[in-house]
């Protein structure tokens, strides 16, 4: 089961996948292959066909047409070789509620074939790193969100599969849980496990190794997360002010100024990357329209402002409308 | 198919189950409770119904006539008119269901072996209690007909009743000895169905259905995991209902356990299959729940479960071909009270298992096809 030396390269070899609900393309003829060993980060907006892309993946949808190998095997033909080497997490909490944490992790490895001997240690283990120990005799549904989460992937991760699939873990979970939880994932990572994960959170996505952004059912933005942001056409300055709303249209009326985007009680403006001082031409221009400027300074650019300024052209490109695009992805 | 996973599905459906606050009660109580309901509701005897006697006779024949009826435990007298007006007003005003008229000369008729009539009226307004008095009255005026002119002596014949029907295996028409056996096969066909299409549609419902397809679980592995628990509970369900029904309600039961066990069994199948045509149609479990409601109601209506179903109109009474209940209740109904031989029920058993079976497969095929979804 944990054989890693098949001869083929890519863990997941897309082609052409495409799943139709009713009239709408909820993935459209998605063509796409994931190197083993991996992180890789699937992120887009709600709707995009993120959770469909991955149902396909992880052989619990079938698709209308086209096909996904997974480790060299067809979902469509062949997902009885496909489950045993994978794991997916669903968007909703999907283990038995009803069923303590250390039932739910023996019921998993005894459907998945955990050898008698391995489960008490793998068990063990499990607990131990995901802090589930204390509560291996409660009932999952009396867990908290975070802690619900943590014994799902447990779950999946009770077979030691080589793949696995996270369709938004970390959803409606609290910071320290998620960040809990991704120190996990790298742990799983340093083990050579390829993961695919989908996230509405950029920071999320910032760790991944290489990230896909999907829209209306298509990824129109492959690259890796430094890739992303080297992409962008300038630099970015944040900008303090006291009323940022009045500042965003004094800001726009700049020649220097591409785009802009408002990030807690902060402006991020991008700049053209020959632009010169530019912080001095803004501060200048607000404080000239009388706003109290409380700081100007350089910043880094982020994925959030990566994908806002790539994705309208990346979209155009493959003729997907831009509409709404970036409203969601901020 | 590997034994390892049916028995941990087994195994996880049982913990389950036994974490469950409703579905324990549902299951055990329930059943108890419909019978302990039907049986004494609706299984009820109709007892000391109010008759009214004009007696224009006045002899030994005539007071031995309304002392049969009396004498019965069926018919108190609680009215004693003169005229047939007054007769008339006592059933009218409600203080009689039932009248008798015996007319002069009856008496004579009854020495000299002529033949005689009586006249039984009966307040139709309530059919059941007609139908059973009725039915009481034919038996009582058949007995009086045979003490009169000996076995084989007709020529007494009451107004509108057929003095020669004799109620046959249940001779004291207790309801309750019809209602018992039909209760066995009814509760396994709710249970089953219900709490089958639940089961199901509480795993689509919480996710927990597509986390199993992710596993190497298999369609049979998956099935069997279901049924076979379900299945236990059914036959620990029809055992506690069969001693209640035999220990409390005193239901003699004269037929073979294999013979009611056996054909149970195979109904059994028919009612797996709707719990799984029913978990198909439902998206969740309050859907479920009103789909059986639904399928329910024809099948109790027309399977003669409550009400006979040879009055039905024609096309109705085709229909009843089509319900496994139907034969099932012929089958139970036959073995508790006349002991028939499997030799004689066998008709119905080939129907069932025929209607059983293609339902249950109609189920499993459709199951498998919607369950990759």
């Amino acid at each position: 089961m944990t054989d890693r030396t098949d001869s083929v390269e890519a863990a997941i070899d897309v082609r052409a996948l495409t799943r139709v609900f009713r009239n709408v393309k909820a993935v459209d003829d998605v063509t796409m292959t994931i190197p083993r060993g991996e992180v890789f980060g699937l992120v887009g907006p709600d709707g995009a066909g993120k959770s469909t892309l991955i149902r396909m993946l992880a052989t619990v949808l079938a698709p209308t047409s086209g096909d996904a190998l997974v480790f060299g095997h067809s979902v469509l033909t062949d997902p009885h070789k496909v489950k045993p080497r994978i794991g997916y997490m669903s968007q909703a909490f999907s283990l038995y509620g009803d069923l303590t944490v250390q039932e739910n992790l023996d019921f998993f490895a005894e459907l998945r074939g955990v050898p008698h001997r391995d489960m008490a240690s793998r068990s063990k283990r499990l607990l131990e790193f995901s802090g589930l120990t204390e509560f291996s005799k409660r009932q999952a549904q009396f867990l908290s969100g975070g802690m619900k989460q943590k014994l799902a992937l447990a779950a999946t991760l009770i077979s030691e599969p080589d793949l696995l699939f996270l369709d938004e873990p970390t959803t409606g979970v609290d910071p320290v849980s998620r960040r809990e939880f991704w120190r996990i994932i790298s742990g799983l990572h340093r083990d050579g496990i390829t993961v695919f994960v989908a996230t509405p959170y950029m920071d999320e996505a910032d760790r991944c190794d290489e990230i896909a952004f999907m829209t209306q059912g298509r990824i129109i933005l492959r690259d890796t997360p430094s890739g992303m942001k080297g992409r962008v056409p300038g630099r970015v300055i944040e900008v303090a002010v006291d009323d940022y709303r009045g500042a965003m249209r004094v800001l726009r009326a700049l020649p220097c100024v591409h785009s802009l985007e408002v990030s807690g009680d902060m402006l991020r403006v991008l700049v053209a990357k020959d632009a010169g001082a530019c912080e001095g031409t803004l501060r200048d221009a607000l404080a000239g329209a009388g706003f109290t400027v409380h700081h100007v300074t350089p910043s880094q650019t982020d994925l959030e402002m990566a994908f806002a300024t790539l994705i309208p052209t990346a979209a155009k490109s493959t003729d997907a409308s831009d509409g709404d695009i970036l409203a969601v992805a901020g | 198919m590997s034994w390892r996973r049916i028995r941990t599905l087994i195994w996880k459906e049982f913990v389950q189950i036994s974490r469950d606050r409703a579905m324990l009660p549902i299951l055990f109580i329930m059943p108890i409770l419909q019978l302990v309901l039907f049986g004494y509701v609706v299984g009820s005897d109709v007892r000391n119904l109010n008759l009214a006697v004009l007696d224009q006779d006045n002899t030994v024949q005539s007071v031995r006539i309304v002392d049969g009826f009396t004498s019965s435990g069926y018919f108190t007298v609680s009215a004693r008119p003169s005229s047939d007006a007054q007769l008339k007003d006592a059933l009218d005003g409600g203080q009689a269901v039932v009248a008798i008229t015996i007319p002069k000369g009856l008496g004579d008729a009854v020495r000299s072996k002529r033949a005689a009539q009586i006249g039984v009226i009966i307040d139709g307004s309530d059919s059941r209690t007609s139908g059973v008095a009725a039915g009481y009255a034919a038996g009582i005026i058949a007995d009086l007909s045979n003490q009169f002119y000996g076995t084989g002596g007709a020529a007494m014949t009451a107004g509108g009743v057929n003095a020669q029907v004799r109620v046959l295996y249940n001779p004291t028409m207790r309801a309750v000895n019809t209602m018992v056996p039909a209760l066995l096969a009814f509760i396994l066909l709710m249970s089953t169905s219900n709490v089958m299409s639940q089961a199901i549609v509480k795993e689509r419902e919480k996710g927990t259905l597509e986390q199993l397809f992710v596993t190497p679980i298999g369609r049979a592995d998956y099935l069997l995991g279901k049924l076979l628990p379900y299945t236990l509970i059914a036959v620990a369900q029809l055992t506690l209902t069969f001693l209640v029904g035999v220990l409390w309600f005193q239901v003699p039961f004269r037929g073979s356990l294999l013979v009611t066990g056996g054909g149970l069994m195979l109904f059994m199948l028919a009612a797996l299959g709707i719990g799984m045509i029913v978990s198909l149609m439902s998206r969740t479990r309050q859907q479920a729940q009103q789909t059986s409601m639904f399928l329910q109601m024809p099948q109790m209506m027309l399977s003669g479960f409550m009400f006979p179903i040879d009055a039905l109109p024609k096309w109705l009474y085709l229909l009843t071909f089509l319900i496994p209940l139907r034969y099932i209740l012929v089958i139970v109904r036959a073995n508790f009270l006349k002991g028939s031989s499997f030799m004689e029920l066998w008709p119905q058993f080939a129907m069932m298992a025929a209607f059983s079976i293609a339902i249950f497969l109609f189920g499993l095929s459709r199951f498998s096809k919607r369950l990759a979804d």
